[in-house]
């Protein structure tokens, strides 16, 4: 039972009546107590993974399994799961205090109860003493720890939040998102959070899941999503990258730019066409011919931590260069990278192909 | 409010003058001990009294007033109903199509409803008197509640509702917790509105009416045709004091009400 997951996915399928499949086949496990982040474009099916977990929208096709029982025929009002929406949608006609108690008065818990329960509420958030404010007196940030706090009063096993920081200023974003981690770590239940920051989820999450037109694209821990992208858009999306078309050679060997470079990949076709990302960060400022790559400087911008140079080779390939040396704009420089810093994408590869692949030309290199 | 010049605030004193001006003028001769409207002989409540003796006066002011209330509490319970139905119509044409009708009954003369009321029930065999009466009066007000009560419903989020469930509200509770209290401004506008309606509607009651059955706009109207009694003008002076203390009291109360909703519209 412990290691059963808290929810499953069985090839889940959305489509809303006009026949638009937002969520296609999907299926994947959540293990309890973990902070998840769906992460994605807007309208990539995150919000509507969160719907049908919350009970709004049903699934066209497909099974949700929570604590391993099916629960598509379960009502919203019915499941232990309890949602931080993006627009906090608190009742405008009631205060704090009861805006909080919502969930209790409706259980029929004990008055004295509730009251206890409340005031624990308030000040896990923070905001002991609000109870009698109206929710039009609070700030954005105190509106939004009051929807935390309405959902985490019911002790559900799961909670659920839907963009909950896009409203905010930057500055209380990033202090929410430490506060959001370590409420979860202190409550120990699993958190399924979504977004379209992918900031947000890099700094906040156990596990991520990125999303593209109603598909998971990849799921693993913020680390092995940054560092091993399974394709182009995951790429893309998480961080900036320097993305070119190549070819790989043979195991640990590939080619692009014209040119050939050692890497860390294998366990492909020789002469395979492929896709080669390389972090800006990964990339270092050399004098002309001493790198591994010539390119022309075009712009160069101040980041504050770090330049942001914008190059190009001799192919038109753009090179996003970050870096705290400068440079020159209309200079040649060189560009210099270690093998580990090519990450070689497989066209259209899946995630449990690439987690074969990675398998299988692993343990064959632990044995030499 | 001292920018106002001396202009405006002229104009402003002579059309209250000329609205109020025969109000006042009735209910100064209310007290007149002389038969007639044109010389004051001396001051009397006689008038007063003889509407307090006149046994069928009282009844038909009590009918009134029960007519208003049902008719406004029934009409604001299903215009509550139907303005529910409208907001969470799917199909948008539909939903037009149904508050299209609803504003047509606003807008078309009492006399043309008054008058397909009268033919309706004539042809059904409803009897004329407290039960056409009260369906009438019910009928025309529901359009109003309707009309008062959408505006509210379509300023509220409609993720509250699954806010509420999502806390474990069943329909019923989402339907008592989230939505009436939150229309409940609407609701009570809806309610006095219908009841002002029904107070103060003639030409609708007037068709509608049977023998024995009278309300106090249609009774004033006869007592009118057939000659001036200060009755009329005592009458008239009790129901304006009232109405005054209506308007008041609405007023206090929607005060009251609005309160802790001051800021939604933000």
């Amino acid at each position: 039972m412990a290691n059963q997951p808290i929810i499953r996915f069985e090839n889940v399928t959305k489509k809303y009546s006009d026949e638009t499949t937002v969520l296609d086949n999907v299926s994947f496990e959540l293990e309890r107590g973990k902070f998840y982040t769906l992460l994605g474009p807007s309208g990539c099916g995150k919000t509507t993974i969160l719907r049908l977990i919350a009970g709004f929208i049903e699934p066209t096709e497909g099974t949700i399994y929570f604590n391993g029982k099916n629960i598509n025929n379960v009502p919203a009002n019915e499941r232990q799961v309890n949602t931080v929406f993006q627009d906090y949608a608190l009742f405008p006609h009631l205060n704090v205090y009861e805006n909080i108690a919502f969930g209790l008065r409706i259980k029929k818990v004990k008055k004295d109860e509730i009251d206890r329960k409340v005031k624990e509420a308030l000040k896990f958030v923070n905001l002991a003493g609000y109870e009698s404010r109206e929710i039009t007196e609070m700030s954005g940030g105190q509106r939004q720890r009051v929807a935390i706090a309405r959902a985490i009063v019911n002790d559900p096993e799961i909670i659920l939040l839907d963009e909950p920081l896009s409203a905010l200023d930057l500055k209380l974003r990033s202090e929410m998102q430490y506060e959001l981690r370590e409420l979860q770590q202190r409550l120990g239940k699993t958190f399924i959070f979504v977004t379209h920051d992918q900031e947000e989820a890099l700094a906040m999450s156990d596990e991520i899941f990125v999303m593209n037109d109603g598909v998971i694209q990849q799921s693993g821990t913020p680390l092995d999503i940054y560092d091993e992208p399974i394709n182009r858009f995951v790429a893309d999306f998480i961080g900036e990258s320097n993305i070119v078309a190549g070819r790989m050679i043979e195991d640990y060997i590939v080619e692009f730019t014209g040119k050939r470079f050692d890497c860390a990949d294998a366990g492909l076709q020789p002469n395979e066409k492929v896709d080669i990302v390389i972090r800006p960060e990964d990339l270092e400022i050399s004098t002309v011919d001493t790198g591994k790559l010539n390119v022309t400087v075009d712009t160069q911008l101040f980041r504050g931590v770090h330049y942001e140079l914008s190059t190009y080779d001799q192919d038109g390939n753009e090179w996003l260069v970050h870096s705290t040396k400068k440079a020159e704009v209309g200079a040649v420089i060189g560009l210099d990278f270690n093998p580990e810093d090519i990450h070689v994408m497989r066209l259209n590869e899946s995630e449990e192909e690439y987690d074969a692949r990675l398998e299988s030309y692993g343990a064959s290199a632990d044995e030499e | 409010m001292e920018r106002i010049g001396k202009l405006p605030k002229l104009y402003l004193a002579i059309v209250f003058i000329i609205l109020y001006a025969p109000i006042f003028y009735l209910i100064f001769y209310s007290f007149n001990s002389g038969g007639g409207m044109s010389d004051f002989e001396s001051f009397t409540w006689e008038h007063y009294a003889a509407v307090f003796e006149d046994k069928r006066l009282i009844v038909i002011v009590l009918n009134t007033i029960i007519i208003a209330l049902l008719s406004a509490l029934l009409s604001t319970t299903i215009g509550v109903i139907g303005a529910l139905a409208i907001n969470f119509m799917r199909n948008k044409k539909m939903r037009n199509a149904v508050l299209s009708l609803n504003n047509i009954l606003i807008v078309s003369p009492d006399v043309i409803i008054g008058a397909s009321f009268l033919i309706l029930f004539t042809m059904i065999g409803v009897k004329l008197g407290f039960a056409s009466v009260l369906i009438s009066h019910i009928a025309f007000s529901i359009p109003i509640v309707v009309i008062m009560v959408l505006p509210k419903l379509s300023e509220m989020n409609p993720t509250l509702i699954d806010a509420a469930r999502d806390l474990g509200a069943t329909r019923k509770d989402v339907m008592t917790r989230v939505i009436l209290p939150f229309i409940q401004p609407g609701i009570f506008a809806g309610f006095f509105l219908a009841l002002t309606y029904s107070l103060d509607d003639f030409a609708v009651t007037f068709f509608v009416t049977g023998n024995g059955f009278s309300t106090l706009s249609v009774e004033i109207y006869s007592m009118a045709r057939t000659g001036i009694s200060l009755t009329i003008n005592a009458l008239s002076g009790i129901i304006f004091i009232v109405t005054v203390a209506l308007v008041i009291g609405y007023y206090a109360l929607n005060r009251k009400m609005k309160a802790p909703l001051a800021g939604v519209k933000k």
